[in-house]
């Protein structure tokens, strides 16, 4: 009995230390000089070199968490975050819903497509035609003759396209399927773009590592990932033709190059449009990369924090970007993003 | 209680103290209990409370669509429930049998020495997290499915319209598969229970009587466990319905029914876990929601038909 009295008693107590565990975490929350952020996975390793730097140089506690971008327009649009993060911008709807924020670019990254072909001699070469057929399912085998015109000279086997998409809703989804909008007119119309889009074929996974997975495991398997994730697992990815007619890598310089025809003054997010870039552009300019934004309430109890990190991490945050195969945003991008950061007030 | 001068005052508090142990136990797990109650009503509620935007504008025929467009806004629910059904019901076909078997040969062949390995050996393939049986699906298990076994049966039944098709390490086929080495261990286990418990008088006695091993496990022990074994394959469908991570990762998430047991598919619970964090609209998030309802309801229904099995199959045996 008296165990029984003392487990009673021991169980009250643990539910009173969870309350009132719970009431200071809360209270912590609302202090100043912290920062609660949640949405895409994306930037999520260049947030997280931010983070510390943040607290040293500013005191400022910030704390991200990587639910995803939808979760993050939701997050902010209710308030219960100071900041959100996505990878798509927000639509008309959602902009009008979230009552008052502005979206500013803080990342940029290439998204590469990964392919598997056993006893390939050399890199593949796709441009616009071929990867929107190789992912709407008109394209079925690797040795078709339009990927064959492209790669004079490899010897393209007789092997069924695998085209493996991401089954979760993410950025890279959106970045890919913007491109495939942009170049082909009935992808537009039949698909569209989105975070995740009804596919017309293919197979899909979960996740970066999901979709990687698949096309390790699978002869005759492409797909689209991130750069930083294609590189650091060492897979071989394709180069993609631009307007000019140069086959582009999805490296650094590529990816600044596509952005070298961005108009002098940005002064809208729509004029910010980096995939399939015009012939104006280099010729190894890469067709396929993504702004990843952060979501940020016109009106915040802690609107000086929030510029003083948005402020840095457009800016000197910037430099932690290309050890992960993110691209320091043009002064052009820099520029628009002062501007919105204004907007953040008390 | 009367009170005297020559009461001793020790064991009068102890007796208080008694008391108040017992009044503070009963709080206690009575505040559990309707804990457990109003939390599962809660749910509930914020369920359908964030599912109403879908509710609201697809209704009932939502159950009856086969759509999934994040783009357009357009969804449907079918193919997930057709996808959930499907691969529940083939690993249940395939569990049941060895499941039994392994039961059977852990209580009534193995000898001791070889049982109580093996038992524990199976017990622990539960406590394998999903999430590593469905990285194992996609990097070993996939693989060797569409390598070895999608070949055969397309060799051996390849008229039949679902073994047709490229064969493909993500789809219906290896998800149910995936499945059935989840939910073995928990049938095997329940059974193996059952199979103890069984009066050994009943199972001896037949054979006193000149039945052969086979007879009396077929004639006596059977029957008799029957119940229990119907309850435990409804405990595994149960969890074939719900299990979502590790089916996400190997059913390849298609948007529609497939025509092949080899091509994408996807279930309520993987479509849940696939998409919910990532969905942009609150139409999007609203029809994933409507798609755990749909789960809930067909777990429900599940759980209730096992009831009613239980209690069928009682009436039976206490009928013999």
């Amino acid at each position: 009995m008296k165990r029984r009295l003392a487990l009673g008693l021991a169980l009250v107590l643990l539910v009173v230390a969870a309350l009132v565990a719970g009431r200071a975490g809360a209270a912590t929350q609302r202090q100043a000089g912290s920062l609660v952020g949640t949405g895409a996975t994306f930037p999520f390793p260049l947030i997280s070199k931010w983070i510390p730097e943040m607290a040293k140089a500013y005191g400022i506690d910030i704390t991200y968490s990587p639910t995803g971008s939808g979760a993050g327009i939701a997050a902010i649009t209710a308030r219960t975050v100071d900041f959100g993060a996505s990878d798509a911008p927000l639509s008309p709807d959602q902009l009008a819903a979230c009552k008052g924020c502005v979206v500013i670019p803080w990342g940029l990254a290439g998204v590469s497509l990964p392919y598997n072909i056993p006893g390939l001699d050399g890199r593949l070469k796709l441009n616009a035609a071929t990867i929107t057929g190789i992912f709407d399912g008109s394209i079925t085998k690797w040795n078709h003759p339009a990927i064959r015109r492209l790669n004079r000279g490899l010897d393209l086997p007789d092997l069924t396209i695998t085209a493996v998409h991401r089954s979760d809703g993410s950025g890279t989804t959106y970045a890919f399927t913007d491109y495939l909008s942009a170049v082909s007119p009935t992808w537009k119309s039949k698909v569209g773009r989105n975070t995740a889009v009804s596919w017309p074929g293919g197979v899909g996974a979960r996740g970066s590592s999901g979709v990687t997975g698949v096309v390790k495991s699978t002869a005759g398997a492409i797909t689209y990932v991130d750069v930083a994730y294609a590189i650091t697992n060492k897979l071989s990815f394709a180069l993609v033709q631009n307007r000019r007619g140069g086959f582009a890598a999805p490296g650094l310089r590529g990816i600044t190059s596509a952005l070298s025809t961005l108009p002098k003054k940005v002064t809208r997010l729509s004029q910010l449009k980096i995939v399939d870039p015009p012939k104006a552009a280099p010729k190894n300019a890469y067709p396929i990369s993504t702004f990843t934004y952060v979501i940020a309430p016109t009106s915040s109890s802690k609107a000086a924090d929030l510029r003083k990190f948005v402020h840095w991490a457009v800016s000197q945050g910037q430099t932690f970007g290309p050890p992960l195969f993110f691209v320091p945003l043009p002064t052009t991008v820099k520029g628009f993003a002062y501007r919105e950061i204004k907007k953040i007030k008390g | 209680m009367t009170s005297t001068g020559y009461t001793p005052a020790a064991p009068d508090l102890r007796r208080r103290g008694i008391r108040l142990g017992d009044v503070l136990f009963r709080g206690v797990s009575l505040a559990a209990a309707l804990a457990a109650a109003a939390l599962l009503g809660l749910i509930t509620w914020k369920v359908i409370d964030l599912a109403w935007p879908a509710m609201d504008a697809f209704g009932l025929s939502f159950v009856w669509t086969e759509a999934w467009d994040p783009v357009k806004d357009l969804y449907g629910g079918l193919a997930f429930i057709y996808g959930t059904v499907m691969t529940s019901l083939i690993a249940l076909v395939l569990a049941t049998p060895l499941s039994i078997a392994i039961a059977l040969f852990l209580t009534e062949i193995a000898p001791r020495r070889l049982a109580a390995p093996i038992a524990t050996m199976v017990e622990l393939l539960a406590a394998i997290p999903s999430v590593v049986l469905g990285l194992w699906g996609i990097l070993v298990f996939g693989p060797w499915v569409r390598d070895h076994l999608e070949p055969w049966l397309q060799g051996a039944f390849g008229f039949l319209p679902i073994f047709s098709g490229q064969p493909s390490q993500v789809g219906l086929l290896p998800a149910a598969l995936v499945l059935t080495i989840m939910i073995i261990p928990i049938t095997s286990a329940i059974c193996r229970e059952l199979f103890v418990r069984v009066p050994k008088d009943l199972v001896d006695g037949s054979m006193a009587l000149g039945s052969t091993r086979w007879e009396a496990i077929r004639k006596v022990l059977l029957p008799y466990a029957a119940p229990g074994i119907a309850a435990a394959i409804l405990l595994g469908l149960g969890r074939a319905f719900g299990e979502a991570i590790a089916v996400t990762q190997v059913i390849g998430n298609g948007n529609v029914i497939p025509s092949s047991w080899f091509e994408p598919a996807d279930t309520l619970g993987s479509r849940i876990a696939a998409q919910y964090q990532g969905a942009t609209s609150v139409l999007q998030a609203g029809s994933i929601l409507y798609l755990a309802a749909i789960l809930m309801v067909i777990s429900l229904v599940t759980n209730v038909v096992a009831q009613l099995v239980v209690a069928r199959f009682e009436k039976v045996r206490r009928a013999y």
